[in-house]
């Protein structure tokens, strides 16, 4: 019998499921995972036949075999006053069933729930009244781990709502229209960016009120035409380098210590020209993706921009690292909107296609962790 | 729009399917949640698609906490909604997308040479992704232990619109199989010919009668229903179900075999038979009974074969010895149905399409051509009369009389735009005759030709729904004529106050390279933008758009809006706007001025904090810049020489030259020419401030000099 070295065995590849939904998916999440048989989404949907808004739990269950589908079970479902334009989930810190759930409205108003992830279900909290807290669209939200709320809105107030305190809120800033803001992100629980207009990122500390503390506009390109920030991400270890994700493709990283001079990961203005560019339209999500990096962790150089993950209009779910080939998850033929990383399981990610359907999506995991 | 008004009355000739139940009226609740009733006045409007907009207005004595109205949309819908819900619709013109797509684009590689010989082959490929969207995925292997009662398979009920789209398919597209057309026809009904069952009989719905009563049944072959399902299902060729119902036949259970053996054997007999049937198909699934042949020749050898076994049969003498009679006379039917007994094969079929596929099967295998095919049709419709017409009667007929525009009239009538829109690429495909009337330019339609019309009206539906809209852009830019006006149209009519679809307009531009809609739009929304007082947003749009008309114009109500807080602490809300504007005098307009007077002030406040003389000489530079700039609004120049006056009296020396201070003056003087112009404003400023700059000025000028 002839030796023979068998090649290693090819990664598995990445198991891709689509499962249409019959309504529109405004925002989703996977929320904490309590066993690992059992793993919890929360959808924002809009049905367009009735024309209600909803937040709904869903129950998923993985399959061992790749070849069949995933089951996804509606658990509850609560509908909303308006349609949700974002969502964020806290840990509770009392009991790790019940994780809060803050959500943000085109109305104006923000809404808390808590998930019972035992029994599945949704219970609304508390709600913050469009009434004289904001002026149109609350564009983006964050929960800080203290427990505090930033809201920021298409009309350029940044609002601080207490949890806590169920729903007291403290005003920030108002620019008066003079600004805008269309997303922002907690750095530490006394810093935060928003990122908004012309490529514009801001950078808040609440030490320092009456405005925002440091500002970047990213004027590479050249004064033809700019763009608009939709999503920003940092990692609270590193809260310096702010990764921002928006129009034309871009993708950059600005290091607040090295204030005007962004690090561009991808776009049409890369350099290369569109070569670069994994995208050319927009990039509506970006988040710091942990998945290949919890293998190396030890020699990832601190200079160097963690690997992120984007998703744009034109269907392209990919993961980009600084200075190397972007990765190509998927390719729709329709826009995905949003995606989720899972925070404990990395390899796992959901995100929502405009056509009215999700994809998971899991990716093979290290034997190595 | 080239509309094709639909006569009023005769619904047949209408495009988009109009249903009228005029009995009863519908009632729609209007949600609405912060007003009280009363309502003072109510309007109504159409919103998008088949949607009305209701303005609800509070009467005036309503407090102020109150909302004064409300807006709120109502959806008409056709509550019970047809086979196919909405949803479900959206699904399917989602999925059908990127297969139209592709195939535009083939095309387009193809140009000339459209009839190459593997055309087809493209066209089977989109046809089988359309079909693949048609029916929900089967789920098949689930059952692991098979009921041996269980006839029929339990599967969802298919839908027309799936049958219609295979019928299509089998006679337009698949040129492979033309030869078999018979066969895939045989297949064709064993899925469909459920849908039949609810309006009139059919083999189908005998079968499902039978297997109802068939669990309490305990001797089968004593009912005469068991030889009567398994003839009908025999001369419709649903042959496995035929053997399956056979070897339930009382002989085989061991405690009979032994006094019944030759009336086993018979049975025995038949069923082999039946399996053994040959069929001019390339293949077979795996559950499917008979023999195949690819070729004409080897089929007619073995038909001929097989027939001899059934005649030999049929004369054997172990009939005689067959003491149960049911079964005997059960079997030899059977046997005549194989033969192609006609008067038998019309007894028990029901449809006339049952009729017309036993005629194929068991008397003339080798039908081909429609010519023939629908004089069979016709004598099988003369003998089977159906009262009720089903909706795909009428296509079926169509086809097969070779009937161009009965096949798009029922496409369209009886399954709507979505159908006619993608199986008009089957029907070109197919049929010269119907390539060119599909092709040719209809003066009555305003010099579109068919295809385009229907495209468009396509269109027009994926436009009226929120979440189909951005899908028709594909299709309207497959229309050569009126394709891109209309898709300009489209994207004007988006309301742009919503922050995504603003964007997703502006893509759809980029792709179809429509710079001056996008650039339209981009001004539409930052003027919106700017009256709804996001100031920002209004000047960001403004300058994608490079209107610098606009942002001059809006740069003097934003100047008058600053004139208010040149020296109060609020400026800090100015700087997000003046960090938007950039540098580029271009895309800043009017707003140049802007820019220069942060850095004014950032070297002003720093002086005034008591820095060194730096920050001093940097503040006159942009002084004199901003003096110098053309932007910079006239009524502004005394307060900021006025803001100045620290540095113009600086007392370690002179920071201005003699060249600066005469510019200076120059101002000051032509500041004091337009003071006598009626149109001048003046600003809110102590009186003494003109003379306290100019006796700053001239001091500074002096000593200037003197340096100099």
């Amino acid at each position: 019998m002839a030796l023979t070295t068998f090649p290693p065995p090819n990664p598995s590849p990445v198991q891709i499921h689509r499962l249409p939904q019959y309504t529109y998916i405004d925002a989703l999440r996977w929320l904490p995972q309590l066993s690992a048989f059992t793993r919890h989404i929360l959808l924002a949907t809009f049905d367009s036949d009735t024309s209600t808004p909803s937040i709904q739990i869903l129950t998923f269950t993985p399959t061992q075999n790749p070849i069949n589908t995933p089951s996804l079970t509606h658990q509850s479902s609560l509908s909303t006053p308006s349609r949700i334009t974002s969502l964020k989930i806290a840990p509770s810190p009392v009991n790790p069933s019940k994780p809060l759930i803050a959500a943000s409205t085109f109305s104006g108003s923000l809404l808390f729930y808590s998930a019972d992830l035992v029994n599945g279900s949704l219970n609304l909290e508390f709600s913050v009244p469009e009434k004289g807290f904001h002026l149109g669209a609350v564009l983006g939200i964050d929960v800080s781990d203290n427990g505090s709320e930033c809201v920021t809105v298409e009309n350029g107030r940044v609002n601080l709502v207490n949890l806590a305190e169920k729903g007291s809120v403290r005003r920030v800033f108002d620019s008066n229209g003079l600004v805008s803001y269309s997303t922002v992100k907690w750095a530490s629980p006394v810093e935060f960016v928003t990122g908004g207009l012309g490529f514009g990122l801001h950078w808040w500390d609440q030490r320092k009120p009456g405005g925002p503390v440091v500002q970047f506009k990213g004027n590479w390109t050249q004064g033809t035409t700019s763009g608009i920030v939709h999503s920003v991400d940092i990692q609270w270890s590193r809260k310096h380098t702010c990764l921002a994700g928006g129009s034309s493709g871009t993708v950059f990283a600005w290091d607040i210590r090295w204030q005007q001079q962004p690090i561009i990961l991808s776009g049409a203005w890369a350099g290369g020209g569109p070569a670069n560019s994994i995208s050319e339209s927009e990039v509506w999500e970006v988040q710091y993706d942990n998945y290949r990096h919890s293998s190396n962790t030890g020699n990832v150089s601190s200079s160097k921009i963690l690997p992120a993950m984007i998703c744009s209009e034109d269907g392209i779910l990919a993961v980009i690292e600084q200075g190397e080939e972007p990765v190509e998850l998927l390719a729709e033929p329709c826009a995905i909107n949003s995606f989720d990383i899972d925070k404990e399981n990395p390899s796992d990610v959901i995100c929502s296609l405009e056509w009215e359907s999700i994809a998971i999506l899991m990716r093979p995991q290290d034997k190595r962790q | 729009m080239p509309g094709v008004t639909s006569n009023s009355g005769d619904s047949s000739l209408s495009i988009v399917p109009h249903f009228s139940d005029s009995q009863k009226p519908r009632i729609y609740p209007l949600r609405y949640h912060g007003l009280i009733p009363p309502l003072a006045r109510v309007s109504i409007s159409w919103a998008r698609g088949s949607t009305l907009r209701v303005s609800l207005i509070q009467s005036d004595a309503i407090s102020e906490k109150q909302p004064g109205g409300e807006v709120v949309e109502v959806k008409l819908t056709n509550m019970e909604g047809g086979e196919i819900t909405e949803a479900q619709w959206r699904r399917i013109a989602y999925g059908s997308v990127t297969p139209f797509a592709l195939l535009q684009s083939q095309k387009n590689l193809m140009d000339s040479s459209h009839y190459s010989k593997d055309w087809w082959e493209h066209v089977m490929e989109y046809s089988k992704e359309i079909n693949s969207l048609l029916g929900n995925s089967k789920s098949s292997g689930n059952l692991v232990i098979e009921d041996p009662k269980a006839v029929l398979k339990k599967e969802e009920e298919p839908t027309s619109l799936k049958a219609a789209w295979e019928l299509m398919e089998i006679f337009y597209a698949d040129k492979q199989s033309e030869t078999c057309i018979p066969e895939r026809l045989l297949d064709w009904l064993a899925d469909y010919d459920c849908l039949f069952s609810r309006t009139q009989p059919t083999v189908h719905a005998k079968l499902v009668d039978f297997q109802r009563e068939l669990v309490t049944l305990q001797v089968v072959e004593n009912d005469p229903k068991y030889w009567e399902a398994m003839s009908s299902a025999l001369a419709v060729g649903w042959l496995d179900i035929v053997v399956k119902l056979l070897h339930l036949h009382g002989s085989y259970q061991f405690d009979q075999l032994g006094n019944r053996e030759t009336e086993n054997g018979l049975v025995e007999a038949v069923a082999v038979l039946i399996s053994k049937m040959p069929r001019m198909r390339p293949d077979l699934p795996a559950e499917k009974l008979g023999e195949c042949y690819q070729t004409k020749p080897e089929f007619m050898k073995a038909w001929e074969k097989w027939r001899a076994q059934i005649t030999k049969l049929d004369c054997s003498a172990f009939w005689l010895q067959c003491d149960h009679h049911q079964t005997r006379e059960g079997l030899k039917n059977m046997l005549q149905i194989m033969l192609g007994n006609t008067s038998i094969l019309s007894n028990v079929t029901y449809h006339w399409i049952e009729l017309f596929i036993s005629h194929f099967l068991y008397i003339r295998p080798f039908t081909v051509g429609l010519e023939n095919m629908c004089n069979l049709a016709q004598k099988c419709m003369h003998l089977k009369p159906i009262s009720n017409h089903h909706k795909l009667m009428g296509l079926i007929i169509g086809i097969l009389e070779e009937n161009t525009e009965v096949v798009l009239a029922e496409c369209s009538r009886s399954f709507g735009p979505w159908m006619i829109t993608h199986a008009l690429e089957l029907l070109t495909a197919g049929s010269t005759q119907a390539e060119i009337l599909l092709h040719e330019e209809q003066s009555k339609l305003g010099g579109i030709n068919i295809e385009e019309l229907h495209r468009l009206v396509y269109a027009q539906v994926l436009s009226s729904h929120a979440l189909t809209w951005n899908i028709a852009p594909i299709y309207l830019t497959s229309c050569m004529k009126q394709g891109m006006g209309l898709l300009e149209n489209l994207l004007y009519r988006q309301p742009v106050q919503n922050h995504q679809v603003l964007l997703k307009s502006i893509e759809i531009c980029r792709l179809n390279e429509l710079d001056i809609v996008s650039s339209n739009m981009m001004k539409i929304s930052g003027v919106r933008n700017w009256k709804h007082g996001q100031k920002g947003s209004a000047v960001f749009w403004l300058q994608q758009a490079q209107d610098e008309v606009r942002l001059n114009r809006i740069a003097k109500q934003l100047f008058d809006f600053v004139g208010k807080s040149v020296s109060d602490e609020s400026f800090k809300q100015w700087e997000g706007l003046i960090e938007l504007l950039g540098t580029e005098s271009k895309t800043a307009g009017g707003l140049k001025f802007l820019n220069i007077y942060r850095d004014f002030r950032r070297s002003l406040l720093q002086v005034h904090g008591g820095t060194t003389s730096d920050a001093a000489q940097k503040a006159v530079e942009s002084l004199v810049s901003l003096m110098k700039n053309p932007s910079t609004p006239q009524r502004f120049w005394l307060p900021l020489l006025y803001d100045s006056l620290k540095l113009l009296n600086w007392q370690e020396h002179p920071l201005l030259n003699v060249s600066q201070t005469h510019l200076l003056l120059n101002k000051l003087q032509e500041l004091s020419m337009a003071r006598l112009r009626p149109d001048f404003t003046n600003v809110d400023l102590p009186p003494e401030a003109l003379n306290s700059v100019r006796l700053a000025l001239a001091n500074n000028l002096g000593r200037a000099i003197l340096e100099e």
